[in-house]
């Protein structure tokens, strides 16, 4: 007996929602809006209704919106709308620029961004041409003809192939398989990946071939299309018959076909109608912390901006007096008329002016320095490759690099299905029990008969493959499997197994097993068992449980057995495996009979079914005889606890929220490290007597006030323990255990605070049976309460809330369903790629991205405090010290690429010891390069450097400047100023890198070129109109004099002298971590290449299983869980002899499940 | 129970990969170093040694430079007069702005006594304290294509207030050309008059393209009030030296402009009388007006500042070379001492 549960589509109801069957009257009756009709096979018939095409376009413009629709998602930027204002600013009489000198740089900007938008549109386009153009063979003319997507309309009768994806939301007709079902993957649209069932209607069985589907002329009514993808209402007219439509028969794009060698449907909704489509929306988006600092910071600047500004305009007020008449101010001005216009106007002209103080290419620079190093760096790192899966990394959106480099809490969905997707179970060691063959065969055959797995692929143990509930189930089937108990086929009511019996090596025998009840498994009974009766008659109860309850049911006089097994399983389960035990029973016919009866009526009991079926399981759950006991090692996936043991080092605290049982959540905390014997662990768990207790007594309210009163006691004292161990030295690692009932409470507003500053406490925390929504709930916790930067990670479906709700959302690709991948920010192949993604990616782009801003903020502080102070000489009226196209192309031009070029190639340690020197990356959490500090180290700096530029060359060019006597103006020594301020900018580059490459030679080298090749030929030209020639001749006249030389070689180096000393001493005296790293290996040369990037990428199971071994809990604990664990035969009896035998048995069941499963029509 | 039973199981089993996942197209990534971020670079690490050798490099170049500066601004005579006050007769001490802005010659004697040989070409520059020549509303009263074409005479738009008289155009017009300087000075030695050669003393590009060969002032200085000296019309702005050189803006409100030259040596001892006409107004804006002789060396001017910040610099990293060198023997740090890490100091921190 099989629940039959568990199907995503409840078929029975749904067809009541039916919308009122309307007769139609012929085809020209217009569509009520309500629902559609749509003519199978007839496209002349669908015509007139016009559905939309089966073509889908994702990208956000075309080429007419667009130029309209682009500028305004970058006038939707703060910056960008403050530098228009400032532009249309320096349009009026009161700028002391040209518009140009702000339009130019604006417009640069503008332009980079809207080509970077259509590339990446462009892209988009390609994309939805590549699905468009996919073809799929659809009914002409009797026979099938191939078409691409694109031409589909709805109506169409189509052709899927196995492993094919639906273009289209179909309505099943028919398929290969017996009785008309098919089986579809729906991991594109939930990310589960289990195979669910659809059955076409038992009256369009048949039209299967060409020619009989040709004959099909139904008429589908159905419900306008919509978003909900379990919902599907509709009638199926044939011949005059009017059949109801369910979810059962509907086929979404976007699913695949599995195990079915092709299926026919008619197309109902097309392309952006799909339901796929229809619930396709853009994932909220989110902005980095360190953006939302950079904001910060930019506020900060309009600050100073502002105070300089008000400083200037009161000074000018102060300063302009008729006296000078040489201003001609006895003439009436609008401007300056009293003291309160003048300081009005020359406040905005002073605004125009400073304006540039604002780094108006920030933006668009780290934009490209993030897409770059998402595109480039993360999506290509061979690192983060993963050869078996194909996959590599890739970043879904490029503005949260750097939140990589700052993570403090990862609540990892470190779910036991994202960690052991890849080999279920790894069996070890086992299964203990005398060496009698009896038995033996008994364990096996136990293992081999007692689940509830579907096996799936061909029939030969290489290419099996077994479909389980849990993954748990498929890992002793294989094992069995490996062990000579091959289960290969399952029908409703037998099983078959083909047994190679030991001790008469080569004899093969197909067995076959009548399965008599299957009594489920479930969390009270903790056990599962299956009756079963053997070819020749034998009846026999096959039972599988929990250690306490399995032990609790055995026969009298098992003693000896019970004790060998127990410290079996105490060692087990004090290896962090999960324990199983598994015991069997023979049954006399009579016995089973009466109980049978009683099974039947239990089950057919309406009220209280699963509580009676539980009684009746007791009554032939007993007098078991105990077989043995399996241990599984929750095989994580490789390297994780490596990665989780790194990341913690790293100072990253990790939380694992998951679905799965307390048990096994611990298992897997244990395995992966995050709690071990040594920590002190607060349990609260909803599965304590008081609670029981009132759930026994079944009172709602009851239950809930107990639980929250226990939730909160439990809370309060651990809270406080906490406390205590705060202040004492030496104070173990904190751990809390936590399960979704009590989690609930948990989370309720008077207990949240307690709930944080507890988990806060603790080193790591668990959250066991958590629903999705709670995950994202605990998520926003930290995110919000704690105030610290989020990472989720995840695969599944259930994780897609929390990834959303996370700072940053890591979804891991390759095998599981797409709907984590698709909410998530980066998506990774494996588990321990995160180590890579934060540890070297993130703490790069974090360090690159800080850099960058401080230098962008340093750049321009510089040059425009050069203004500032050159205004204090000009009687505060704003008249600008730069020629305008200096001061356009400063930004844009003369100082843009070195700093790219930093945001690309910097780096303080190597990758490899990125990853050796984990704790390097607390630098990041700590935010040591972004902080106010920081930014106060680089302003005083700009203010030294810009002072230094300025004074130097003022103080100095006041005399005659060449042996002829002349006289420098205002623009020769604001050019002075200029080539200064560019060679000094640019030389800072290098003293800030820690990696130098040719690049920075390059582009600094070449930047400073192009400021003097830009001088040549703008000083040498006079244009006709418009412009006063403020530069003509002047760079030539500079270079003319000895003055030129001397001043370029001292200011710039006085300028970068202080910064210099500044290094030094922190250098010497107040390293940075990374600095003492670097000086650590300076002599080592960069040792990653290609050859090693091999070997890097593979972590060994030898190596990973050593370091798992080395990291088991000292202590015996008393925790013994669920575990299953086997090894192979060979080590099995070697270990029996005393022979250690190298774990090669391992291997054979690494083998054994790998993915290697192709697929076969299922045969039921 | 058929079918649908047995693919209950199917329901929440796992499977490890879908089968469409074959392996067509390895999604490898390409290696390179670009993309691996493993572009050679140097990865420049202060050390000790590095750092001393900078600063001493540094100190080393330095120094002699500027021992050169301050050599070549010493070579430098320089002679500075400040006539404005003293130029003010004593019965309008009180009313210095009347008596400048009053009729009649406003001739100052003035004696000036060389201490050092001047070698000639001796220049005579103007020097004007407190006057804003980079104001704002002063250095954009002006336009270029005026002064250089004589078509676009009537184009005045930037020149406001001095653009027009009478609705007609000014050339040159603006207030920075309004606004000429106009004190004149003659020198004597011994009674004997030393020609000023007031030639060549404007940078050659403006003469040769900024200012127009046949372009005449025009209606200058004709409204009222007049800013400052005149212009002959019949003379080219090509010629036209002095404004030329006005004309040049200054960057800060203290600045010199070159008046002229002196052709010939003048003695230590000499004493040379200035004859000099007081005409320029200062008087409102506290402006002050200074006459200076000096010579030029190579460098240019008498200006010690870049010899003395040279030297300073110099000493400085020299100073900072032998700070380090000492800090590093008495109290060393050993590069890449693991004790230095955070982790490693604040023990689990």
């Amino acid at each position: 007996m099989v629940r039959p549960g568990g199907l995503s589509v409840d078929s029975s109801t749904n067809h009541l929602r039916a919308p009122s069957r309307t007769v139609t009257l012929g085809r020209i009756q217009p569509q009520a809006p309500s629902f559609r009709t749509v003519y199978c096979n007839d496209r002349d018939a669908n015509f007139p209704v016009r559905f939309k095409g089966n073509s889908i376009s994702t990208t956000k413009y075309n080429v007419l919106t667009f130029l309209p629709k682009g500028l305004f998602e970058q006038f939707r930027r703060i910056a960008n709308i403050y530098f228009l204002g400032i532009s249309c600013l320096s349009m009026t009489p009161i700028s002391p620029v040209n518009p140009i000198t702000n339009v130019a740089p604006l417009s640069m900007v503008l332009l980079v961004s809207l080509i970077k938008e259509a590339f990446e549109d462009w892209k988009r386009f390609q994309n939805d041409m590549s699905i468009n153009n996919s073809t799929v063979d659809v009914l002409q003319d009797q026979q099938w003809v191939p078409i691409p997507w694109r031409k589909l309309q709805v109506g169409d009768i189509i052709k899927i192939k196995k492993d094919g994806f639906f273009p289209a939301d179909l309505l099943f007709l028919s398929s290969t398989n017996p009785d008309g079902i098919c089986y579809v993957e729906t991991a594109n649209l939930d990310g589960e990946t289990n195979l669910k069932i659809r059955k076409g209607l038992e009256r369009t069985w048949d039209y299967l071939t060409p020619e009989k589907a040709s004959e099909f002329k139904g008429e589908i009514q159905c419900e306008q299309p919509n978003n909900s993808l379990y919902t599907f209402t509709g009638n199926l007219i044939v011949e005059k018959q009017t059949l109801p439509l369910s979810p059962d028969q509907l086929l979404l794009r976007g699913c695949s076909l599995r195990n079915t060698e092709y299926i026919v449907g008619a197309v109902i909704f097309t392309g952006h109608e799909t339901k796929v489509m229809m619930n396709a929306m853009n994932a909220p988006s989110k902005r980095s912390t360190l953006e939302k600092k950079l904001d910060k910071l930019i506020i900060t600047i309009f600050c100073a901006l502002v105070i300089m500004c008000l400083i200037g305009s009161i000074g000018c007020a102060i300063v302009t007096d008729r006296d000078h008449d040489y201003l001609g101010l006895h003439k009436k001005d609008w401007e300056y008329r009293n003291g309160m216009t003048i300081a009005f106007f020359t406040f905005f002209t002073l605004v125009t002016l400073f304006s540039t103080i604002i780094p108006i290419s920030l933006y668009v620079s780290i934009e490209m320095i993030k897409f770059i190093q998402s595109t480039q760096f993360i999506n290509r790192d061979l690192h983060m490759y993963h050869a078996e899966t194909n996959t590599p990394a890739s970043a879904r959106t490029s503005n949260l690099n750097e939140e990589l480099g700052q993570e403090q809490r990862s609540t990892g969905a470190v779910r036991e299905k994202g960690f052991n997707f890849d080999d279920p179970r790894l069996m070890r060691g086992g299964w203990r029990n005398e060496p009698n063959p009896e038995l033996c065969k008994e364990f096996f055959r136990c293992l081999a008969i007692c689940h509830t797995v579907l096996p799936e692929g061909d029939e030969s143990p290489e290419k099996i493959f077994y479909q389980a509930a849990s993954p748990d189930e498929a890992a002793l089937v294989t094992a069995a499997k490996n062990f000579g108990f091959f289960f290969y086929r399952r029908t409703p009511t037998m099983v078959y197994v083909r047994e190679s019996h030991t001790e008469q090596m080569g004899k093969i025998q197909d067995v076959s097993y009548e399965i008599l009840n299957v009594l489920e498994f479930n969390s009270t009974r903790k056990r599962q068992s299956v009756v079963c009766r053997f070819p020749n008659g034998r009846l026999v109860l096959y039972c599988k449980g929990a250690d306490t309850v399995i032990f609790e049911r055995l026969a009298y006089g098992m003693d000896d057995v019970r004790k060998v097994t127990g410290e079996h399983l105490e060692h087990f389960g004090s290896s962090g495996l999960r324990t199983l035990c598994l015991a069997y029973k023979d049954l006399n016919p009579e016995a089973y009979d009466s109980w049978n009866e009683k099974f039947i009526q239990a089950k057919s009991a309406l009220r209280d079914r699963e509580k009676k079926l539980d009684e009746v399981a007791e009554l032939i759950e007993k007098d078991l005889i105990l077989i043995g006991s399996t241990a599984i090692e929750d095989k994580l996936q490789e390297g994780v606890p490596t990665c989780i043991e790194t990341l913690s080092r790293a100072g990253i605290k990790i939380w694992v929220l998951t679905g799965d049982k307390m048990e096994t959540a611990i298992n897997i905390a244990y395995a992966c490290n995050l709690i071990n014997n040594d920590m002190k662990r607060f349990m609260i768990s909803s599965e304590t007597d008081a609670i029981r207790e009132a759930e026994e007594r079944g009172n709602q309210v009851e239950i809930a006030r107990v639980i929250k009163e226990e939730v909160k006691k439990e809370l309060k004292k651990g809270l406080e323990e906490a406390q205590q161990y705060l202040h004492t030295v030496g104070e173990p690692k904190l751990a809390l255990v936590i399960d979704g009932k009590c989690l609930m409470y948990a989370l309720d507003p008077t207990l949240r605070i307690t709930l944080l500053s507890l988990s806060l406490n603790c080193t790591s925390v668990v959250c066991c049976r958590v629903s999705p929504l709670q995950k994202a709930q605990v998520t926003s916790l930290v995110r919000k309460g704690a105030k610290k930067i989020t990472l989720s990670i995840g695969d599944g479906a259930n994780d897609v809330s929390m990834i959303q709700a996370a700072h940053v959302g890591v979804g891991i690709s390759g095998m599981e369903g797409m709907q984590a991948v698709m909410a998530s920010d980066f998506a990774i192949a494996q588990f321990r790629f995160l180590t890579d993604l934060l540890l070297v990616h993130g703490r790069w782009s974090y360090l690159r991205i800080c850099k960058v801003v401080m230098y962008f903020f340093y750049k321009n502080l510089t040059f425009t405090l050069i203004q500032f102070w050159f205004t204090f000489r000009t009687g505060f009226s704003g008249q600008r010290f730069y020629d305008d196209w200096f001061q356009s192309l400063y930004n844009v031009f003369f100082t843009a690429l070195p700093v790219i070029v930093l945001g690309l190639f910097e780096k303080d340690v190597s990758a490899s010891l990125s990853k050796r020197y984990p704790e390097l990356y607390r630098e990041g959490i700590r935010d040591s390069f972004f902080k106010w500090r920081v930014v106060a180290v680089w302003a005083s700096s700009a203010v030294y450097q810009s002072l230094v530029c300025y004074l130097f060359v003022t103080a100095s060019a006041f005399d005659g400047k060449n042996s002829s006597g002349k006289i420098f103006g205002l623009w020769d020594v604001s050019t002075m100023v200029f080539t200064c301020l560019v060679i000094a900018v640019n030389l800072r580059i290098l003293l800030m890198s820690n990696s130098i490459t040719r690049w920075h030679h390059i582009t600094v080298g070449g930047s400073i070129l192009a400021w003097l090749v830009f001088a040549f030929m703008y000083c040498g030209i006079t244009t006709p109109r418009d412009r006063n020639e403020n530069v003509y001749f002047v760079i030539y006249v500079l270079m003319s004099t000895f003055y030129f030389y001397f001043t370029l070689l001292l200011v710039p180096v006085v300028a970068l002298l202080a910064d210099f000393i500044y290094q030094v001493v922190e250098r010497w005296y107040f390293p940075y971590d990374y600095q003492i790293v670097q000086e650590i290996h300076r002599h080592e040369p960069d040792s990653s290449n290609a050859d090693q990037l091999e070997i890097a990428n593979e972590l060994t199971p030898e190596e990973a299983r050593s370091y798992a071994i080395s990291q088991l809990p000292r202590e015996i604990s008393k925790h013994t869980g669920f575990a299953f664990d086997s090894p192979g035969y060979e080590s099995f009896f070697a270990s029996q002899l005393g022979i250690y035998a190298p774990q090669k048995a391992w291997d054979v069941a690494r083998r054994a499940s790998m993915r290697s499963r192709p697929k076969a029509p299922k045969k039921n | 129970m058929s079918s649908t039973a047995a693919s209950s199981t199917v329901v929440g089993g796992r499977s490890a990969e879908p089968s469409s996942c074959v392996k067509k197209t390895s999604k490898r990534p390409k290696y390179s170093k670009f993309t691996q971020q493993e572009l050679p670079a140097c990865k420049p690490i202060l050390t000790p040694s590095w750092v001393i050798l900078t600063f001493l490099v540094a100190g080393v170049v330095f120094i002699p430079l500027g021992v050169i500066c301050l050599f070549a601004s010493q070579g430098v005579v320089e002679i500075v007069d400040r006539y404005d006050t003293d130029c003010v007769p004593a019965s309008s001490k009180d009313n210095k702005v009347a008596y400048i802005q009053g009729e009649g010659d406003k001739i100052c004697n003035r004696t000036i006594t060389v201490t050092k040989t001047m070698k000639h070409p001796v220049y005579i520059y103007y020097q004007l304290e407190n006057f804003y020549q980079n104001h704002r509303r002063y250095v954009k009263s002006r336009n270029d294509a005026q002064l250089r074409s004589p078509s676009e005479e009537r184009d005045v738009k930037t020149c406001a207030p001095e653009d027009n008289v009478g609705g007609k155009p000014i050339v040159p017009c603006g207030l920075v050309a309004w606004s000429l300087f106009n004190d004149t000075y003659r020198f004597s030695r011994n009674s004997q008059q030393l020609p000023v050669n007031k030639k060549g003393i404007s940078w050659k590009s403006d003469r040769d393209k900024k200012f127009g060969k046949n372009v005449f002032p025009k209606n200058f200085q004709e409204g009222a009030p007049i800013g400052g000296g005149t212009l002959d019309p019949k003379i080219p702005l090509s010629e036209q030296e002095d404004l030329i050189v006005w004309m040049r803006t200054a960057a800060l409100p203290t600045f010199r402009k070159l008046y002229g030259k002196i052709e010939t040596d003048l003695h230590a001892g000499d004493t040379i009388s200035v004859l000099l006409q007081n005409n320029y107004n200062t008087y409102s804006f506290n402006g002050e007006k200074k006459l200076v002789l000096s010579t030029t060396s190579w460098l240019g001017g008498r200006n010690d500042f870049l010899g003395i910040a040279y030297l300073t610099v110099g000493s400085i990293c020299l100073f900072l070379a032998v700070t380090f060198a000492v800090l590093y023997l008495v109290k060393p740090r050993q590069l890449g001492d693991p004790s230095y890490l955070s982790w490693n100091r604040s023990a689990g921190g």
